[in-house]
């Protein structure tokens, strides 16, 4: 195998001494130039918009074609006219008659003895030329510099460098690169024989007879016998390693495996070569890695390194570790993960290696906001300070080392830790800003997949669920192809949560089941895919009432809940676990659960949001066990958490929470003022479901309202109560206007409210409160004597409870 | 000349006997040789088969497989099979000191030197040989067959430790000056063994001939020719079927005449026939009779690969080299995995310049073996062809480093390192493969040149004499002796050797032509105007103006070749005009005339001179406007037609 020069590329320099000759007519000159400088750059001139490329895998698979057969070259010069214009002859007709003008390894040596002819002469060339007497040479002539110049003067200097077996190995790829045209060239040169691929074999024929053939399979081995069968491929270390890198690239960039077949070639090319440069079992790591094979991606990892060992790559050692180290943690073992990074970290400070030592110090601030467990140790005995210091400092040596994604990184960590902190979103904003002008100014394509899922979580956070929705629109639109595969399956995740949220579910299915499905062939997308379609299943089981079903998923996820996944999903798991049994009626564990979470929560500094749903829920197991008011200083506390955090989705359930309790203590008006102030509010979030939940509360609000005010007009007209005054002139005074209407009128209200929750319930398909609502209405129907529309609901009720136990069979 | 079926039969076994007692003994290529021989034999019609068969008992076992004749032998042999069988697979895997240790442990060969070293007088008596060192020791009793095994294994793990101990190709240890440290032992052994025989030859069984030709080898290797022709000889007759031994004794004769003062002391049978005419060809013979007798030895062997070589070999020699690219190329077609000798077959088509031709060998013989010394001299001689000279050196390195012995690699690396001027190196190489095979004139012509280019004239002389020596019919030979010489300011010696030369060109001329496989010679071919040119120089230098002026003439005649004749009298030679051409194919031959060459331009001018001063000016004036024609030192010449136009007209002024 030779270094650089492969039969191919003996066919692309035939193609660029025809187009010197000018031979290829103008009209044709664009798709040849097109052809020869795709495989010369791997890149495609005429489709550099601004888009990127729509299969990524394009390159490669190309390159892998022209390498193994010339067809290639057929599609391409076939349908094109030479330019002499005679009838039928075609480009291909000239480009084959180049090819097998080469007809003997001598030959061969002219052909690229005379490669420099091609190309443009320098200055000094010209000047012996003119002291010798020549005229320089005039027509097409290649600049140095340029693409082809480059590489024919390349080229031209590799041949001479080869060894005489090589050399002779190239004849032989090339005689049968060429091999397949064959057949066509005989039908249109009737000199054509059947040696004539060699012509000292051809000239000898008549001498030698029968002997020919005998030393034409010495010389040629068995690739004439064959004719083609055997598996052979002649391909240079410079195709291979250039395939490789474009791989690894592409697995370091978009986080994607190669598809299988392309994969299949590339293997079947390898196979042939003798000698496999060291990339190739990195290559073999990566896909292992992604395709979650631990032992065998470590094996691989391992025997990179030892290929590597020598030359500068030896000073490498720190990399080699972080590298162990991040796999380590892809796979769970976070206990090795660490003494593997802090290795790293003392070779590297043993090395002055900055650089390593940022990356190392940033692992470790990730690392330990997801095992916090894993590094408390650490941090009470070493110099690592709490996260804030940590991020400060990165934030500074990425400055200093120039290290622009550390430090754009490093700005998105602090905003998000002062989010989940529960501090101020303006500071947070302001670090989210930095980072951006950052991102822009260096161009950081790589980099805008974080920045907007911070902008994505920020705006969650804040309860503006269109922003959000429109970021990531945005983010699908404009920066997908270029970014990190991992980021645009959240995003899509993110996507499809806000539309489950809105109860398109369908919808949000279609856009799981849109992603890619070759990215998928990484293990940790494809699990975190998987996941997250879980628990949109579950969630909507449970809004179904399907609670077999529910049962099964949960019993799935649960068993999911190792240390491989995220905290963040896992914590979501727990939530719809302790939904799951709420809905079942088994509080006793759910309480338990609950109490352990929140226990966790306050051990390990998380996420303040996560401690507000906590607690928010736990308030709604009070609720549902009847006793709502003791949930009243829960509530309390998590709505002034959501308040401080500006948490503004969370402050409003919270705010129902209260109202919840408030109607519990008859402070019907309060609660009906609240929810009156809140609920537009809540609107904004495009959550259905707490929307309805809200409504639902009002009308129970209204409810109370009437009924105070039936009591109210009751006592005036019968005797007044000894209690009620006192509440009146509370609820007077707090809604004057209130004071006034008349119960029919709050009846009217609650049964407005009450259809407006059953339309936000059933957007979400929530059985068990669409039931609820419609219970609710029966009865206020009745109360206002409306017995025909009573029955209604109540028909309707059952109508929906029958077809929900049909559904969930 | 064809065989009786008989004859037939008997040449085939004979042969058959002489493969199995060679691979016996571990000898392959001459096993080879003796097995490529047997297959290129015709097959026998099966109608004689049919009667010479039934003279001979068909259940019989075959000859070659039949145990010893010799009853003692044949006990011994019969008694130690084991072990030979050991010490035999030991060999084949390459494991030398292990096989010889089989039959001769180290203990036993160290009493056997002290013993020798005390006394060698002292009664020897048979018996089994035990370890103690005494003085009494005697040689062990084993079979013959086993002894050659063991001490052959010996004598090739020594070659291979020298090799090992030499290092890299001309490296620092490479000097010529590692000894192979077991011939001692062998010698000594042998001495003792080849003793006993002489005196006690009734008691002992007879010799097989094999432990005579290790001993003539040892004794080669020890630069003790004459003994060792003696012992070759010896073991040629005890067993003349061992090619190896013909080899040895080929590479001790230097001179046809020793060739033929021991052609009768030799073994008259095919064998001897075969060395005869091989020994002939590397000797540079050539003739009708070696072709003669070739050929009626490939009316035998029709197919033989050797044969055939030696035939392309003596064409090459005759420098009839399309004949010989024929007789190669075919032979290549015959037996297309054959790497033998084909370094000879590159050099020719290096010669014709047929590089597509040289480019497909180097192929061929790569695919067949990278690992050839033959591969990769043709491999060298290919990128020498392509002006690659430093990659050139490279693969005759590598030839060397597989075969230290492979004599065309040293010349030809000496070759490419005049290229890449680097002289030392040079010297050094041809030196080298002088010291391989003293018969190698290239290597002679080589040293000679490059001391030449060093301008060390006295040693360039003793060198081109040797070559000269060596090929006495080649004119390039003495016309490198003549211009040293008349660097040396000589001239009269100088003028012999060139007139030698003219003289050699005619009689290969004379030789070749009568072979008539390369077609009829033209003989109003030219001689070489720049021999001519030197002699008339050298003449000029010597005041001898009308040798040298008819010389010139001669010289300038040669541009249009057929006037050879009418100016040929001034020659030593019988007037016969030759072809003055070294190589036939270089230029394009015939009688057509050189044309215009430096050579006859400077003779014009020459003459155009002399004419001025002989005031012949019309001659002066013609062959000034000739010169003028030809574009040659057109300067010079116009200056001359001017004083000569003028002393014209001053003389007819003067006239008048």
């Amino acid at each position: 195998m030779s270094r650089f020069l492969t039969p191919a590329k003996i066919g692309l320099l035939a193609l660029i001494e025809l187009y010197t000759e000018e031979a290829v007519p103008n009209d044709s000159i664009v798709p040849v130039i097109k052809f020869i400088i795709s495989h010369l750059l791997g890149r495609d001139l005429v489709s550099t918009s601004v888009s990127a490329p729509a299969d990524p895998w394009g390159k490669a698979d190309s390159t892998i074609r022209l390498v193994v057969s010339i067809q290639d070259f057929e599609h391409v010069l076939g349908p094109l006219a030479a330019a002499d214009h005679l009838p039928g002859r075609r480009l291909w007709d000239m480009f084959l008659e180049k090819l097998w003008a080469i007809d003997s390894l001598h030959a061969l040596r002219v052909f690229f003895d005379r490669l420099p002819r091609l190309s443009a002469k320098t200055r000094d060339e010209l000047r012996r030329m003119a002291e010798l007497g020549e005229h320089p040479p005039s027509g097409l002539l290649l600049s140095r510099r340029s693409p082809f110049g480059r590489f024919v003067r390349k080229s031209h200097s590799e041949f001479p460098l080869l060894k005489f077996g090589p050399a002779a190995e190239l004849w032989k790829g090339f005689v049968k690169y060429r091999h397949p045209t064959a057949g066509y060239w005989n039908r249109r040169n009737p000199h054509h024989g059947r040696l004539s691929f060699d012509s000292v074999l051809m000239t000898g024929e008549h001498g030698w007879g029968p002997g020919a053939d005998a030393l034409a399979v010495v010389a040629y081995g068995d690739m004439l016998r064959l004719d083609g069968q055997d598996d052979t491929l002649s391909v240079s270390t410079d195709d291979i390693e250039s395939l490789l890198e474009f791989q690894i690239e592409l697995i370091q960039k978009y986080g994607n495996r190669a598809p299988p077949d392309i994969r299949d070639r590339l293997l079947r090319l390898l196979k042939d070569c003798h000698l496999i440069p060291s990339l190739s079992h990195y290559l073999n790591f990566s896909d292992a890695w992604r395709s979650g094979e631990y032992p065998t991606s470590l094996d691989h990892l391992h025997r990179y390194f030892d290929y590597t060992m020598q030359g500068r790559k030896r000073l490498f050692y720190q990399y080699a570790l972080m590298n162990v180290a991040i796999v380590q943690t892809d796979f769970g073992c976070h206990k090795e993960a660490v003494t593997a990074m802090l290795e790293t970290v003392s070779i590297a400070r043993e090395n002055r290696d900055m650089t390593c030592l940022n990356f190392a110090l940033n692992w470790f601030f990730h690392f330990g906001r997801a095992h916090p467990d894993l590094v408390r140790d650490l941090e009470n005995s070493t110099m690592l300070g709490s996260g804030k210091e940590t991020l400060a400092f990165l934030r500074v040596m990425a400055k200093e080392t120039g290290m622009w994604i550390l430090w754009g990184s490093a700005l998105l960590n602090e905003a998000k830790l002062g989010l989940s902190g529960g501090e101020s979103v303006s500071v947070a904003l302001e670090y989210m800003v930095r980072s951006s002008h950052m991102v822009v100014r260096r161009n950081m394509k790589t980099m805008m997949g974080a920045q907007l899922s911070m902008a994505i979580a920020l705006w969650d956070r804040l309860g503006l669920s269109y922003l959000s929705g429109l970021t990531c629109e945005v983010f699908m639109r404009c920066h997908a192809n270029r970014s990190v595969f991992d980021d645009e399956l959240r995003v899509t995740c993110r996507l499809a949560g806000l539309l489950a949220g809105r109860g398109k579910y369908e919808e949000a299915f279609e856009k799981l089941e849109a992603v890619n499905s070759n990215s998928l062939r990484a293990v940790e997308s494809n699990q975190h895919w998987h996941l997250y379609r879980g628990i949109l299943k579950l969630s909507r089981d449970l809004h179904r009432n399907n609670i077999e079903a529910a049962d099964c998923l949960l019993s799935q996820l649960l068993q999911m809940r190792t240390d491989d996944i995220e905290a963040d999903i896992v914590f979501v798991i727990d939530l719809l676990h302790v939904e799951s049994l709420t809905r079942r009626g088994d509080y006793e564990p759910a309480f338990v659960k609950t109490d352990r979470l929140i226990a966790e929560m306050r051990h390990d500094k998380r996420d303040i949001s996560l401690r507000i749903r906590l607690l928010l829920t736990k308030a709604h197991l009070f609720d549902r066990t009847g006793r709502p008011e003791r949930g009243f200083t829960i509530a309390m506390r998590a709505a002034s958490l959501a308040w401080h955090a500006r948490l503004v989705a969370l402050l409003w359930q919270a705010m129902g929470a209260i109202a919840n309790v408030l109607n519990a203590l008859s402070e019907f008006a309060t609660a009906a003022e609240l929810l009156v102030i809140v609920l537009p509010r809540c609107l904004e979030t495009d959550m259905a479901y707490m929307t309805g939940t809200l409504y639902s509360l009002l009308a129970d609000a209204r409810m109370g309202q009437a009924g105070e005010k039936a009591t109210a007009e009751g006592m005036s007209r019968g005797g007044r109560a000894a209690g009620a005054p006192m509440k009146a002139t509370a609820s007077a005074s707090a809604a004057p206007a209130a004071a006034q209407k008349k119960p029919s009128e709050f009846l009217a209200k609650a049964h407005e409210a009450l259809d407006l929750a059953f339309g936000y319930f059933s957007l979400v398909e929530d059985v068990e409160m669409q039931c609820q609502v419609l219970a609710k209405n029966a009865t206020l129907m009745r109360s206002m004597g409306d017995h025909g529309l009573s029955e209604e609901y109540a028909a309707k009720y059952v109508a929906l409870k029958r077809k929900a136990d049909a559904r969930n069979g | 000349m064809g065989l009786s079926a008989k004859d037939a039969l008997h040449l085939k076994e004979a042969l058959q006997i002489a493969a199995v007692k060679c691979s016996e003994r571990c000898l392959y290529q001459s096993a080879k040789w003796a097995a490529e021989l047997l297959d290129a034999l015709p097959d026998v019609p099966a109608a004689e088969l049919g009667q010479v068969a039934s003279s001979m008992p068909g259940s019989q076992v075959h000859p070659a497989f039949a145990p010893n004749a010799d009853p003692l032998e044949a006990a011994l042999e019969a008694k130690e099979l084991n072990k030979y069988l050991l010490a035999k697979t030991f060999f084949d895997c390459k494991e030398f000191d292990r096989c010889a240790a089989v039959f001769l442990p180290e203990s036993l060969l160290a009493g056997l030197l002290s013993a020798k070293a005390n006394d060698t007088t002292s009664p020897r008596g048979k018996g089994k040989a035990t370890a103690a060192p005494s003085a009494e020791q005697s040689l062990p009793a084993i079979s013959q067959k086993s002894l050659f095994l063991a001490l052959y294994a010996k004598v090739i793990s020594g070659e291979k430790r020298k090799d090992e101990d030499s290092e890299m190709i001309m490296g620092p240890q490479d000097l010529g000056s590692v000894v192979n440290k077991q011939l001692l032992v062998v010698t000594r052994f042998l001495e003792r063994w080849l003793a006993e025989r002489k005196a006690e030859d009734c008691e002992l069984s007879a010799s097989q001939g094999f432990l005579e030709y290790l001993y003539g080898m040892v004794l080669v290797k020890e630069k003790n020719d004459s003994v060792a022709l003696d012992y070759l000889m010896q073991s040629v007759h005890l067993f003349p079927w061992n090619w190896g031994c013909w080899l040895e004794i080929a590479n001790l004769i230097a001179r046809v005449e020793h060739l033929n003062k021991i052609a009768p002391h030799l073994p008259q049978n095919i064998m001897s026939f075969i060395f005869h005419a091989n020994t002939a060809v590397n000797l540079y013979q050539q003739g009708q009779d070696l072709a003669a007798s070739l050929n009626d030895l490939l009316g035998i062997f029709p197919t033989s690969s050797f044969l055939l070589t030696c035939k392309a070999l003596l064409n090459y020699h005759m420098k009839d080299l399309l004949a010989a690219e024929q007789d190669f190329s075919n032979l290549l077609a015959l037996h297309p995995h054959r790497l033998d000798s084909l370094d000879h077959y590159s050099n020719i088509l290096y010669v014709l310049n047929l590089r597509p031709k040289l480019a497909f060998l180097a192929h061929l013989c790569s695919s067949i073996d990278k690992f050839r010394p033959e591969s990769c001299v043709v491999i060298g001689n290919y990128y020498s062809l392509l002006s690659l000279h430093e990659n050139a050196v490279q693969y005759f390195r590598r030839a060397l480093t597989l075969d230290r012995s492979c004599l065309s690699a040293w010349t030809l690396m000496g070759h490419e390192y005049v290229e890449l001027k680097n002289t030392h190196a040079a010297i050094e190489s041809y030196r080298r493969a002088v010291d391989v095979n003293r018969r190698d004139y290239r290597a002679w012509y080589g040293l000679g040149q490059t001391y030449e280019v060093l301008e060390m004239h006295a040693y360039a002389l003793w060198y081109y004499k040797k070559a000269a020596g060596l090929r006495p019919w080649d004119g390039k030979m003495w016309q490198a002796v003549g211009s040293c010489l008349q660097k040396m300011g000589r001239d009269r010696d100088g003028i012999k050797a060139l007139k030698r030369a003219l003289l050699a060109d005619s009689y290969y001329d004379s030789t070749s032509s009568s072979f008539g496989s390369a077609g009829a010679v033209d003989r109003m071919a030219q001689m070489d105007p720049e021999v001519l040119l030197q002699i008339a120089i050298m003449y000029d230098r010597l005041d001898e103006e009308d040798e040298a002026k008819a010389y010139m003439e001669l010289c300038v005649a040669q541009e249009d070749g057929g006037l050879g004749d009418s100016v040929a009298i001034h020659r030593d030679s019988s007037g016969v005009a030759s072809d003055g051409e070294a190589e036939a194919t270089e230029r394009g031959g015939g009688g057509e005339g050189t044309g215009v060459t430096v050579a006859t331009s400077k003779a014009r001018m020459w003459l155009a001179k002399n004419a001025m001063r002989t005031e012949d000016y019309v001659t002066a004036n013609r062959l000034a406007t000739e010169l003028c024609q030809d574009g040659v030192e057109v300067e010079e010449a116009k200056a001359l037609i001017r004083e000569a136009r003028s002393r014209m007209e001053l003389a007819n002024m003067v006239d008048r």
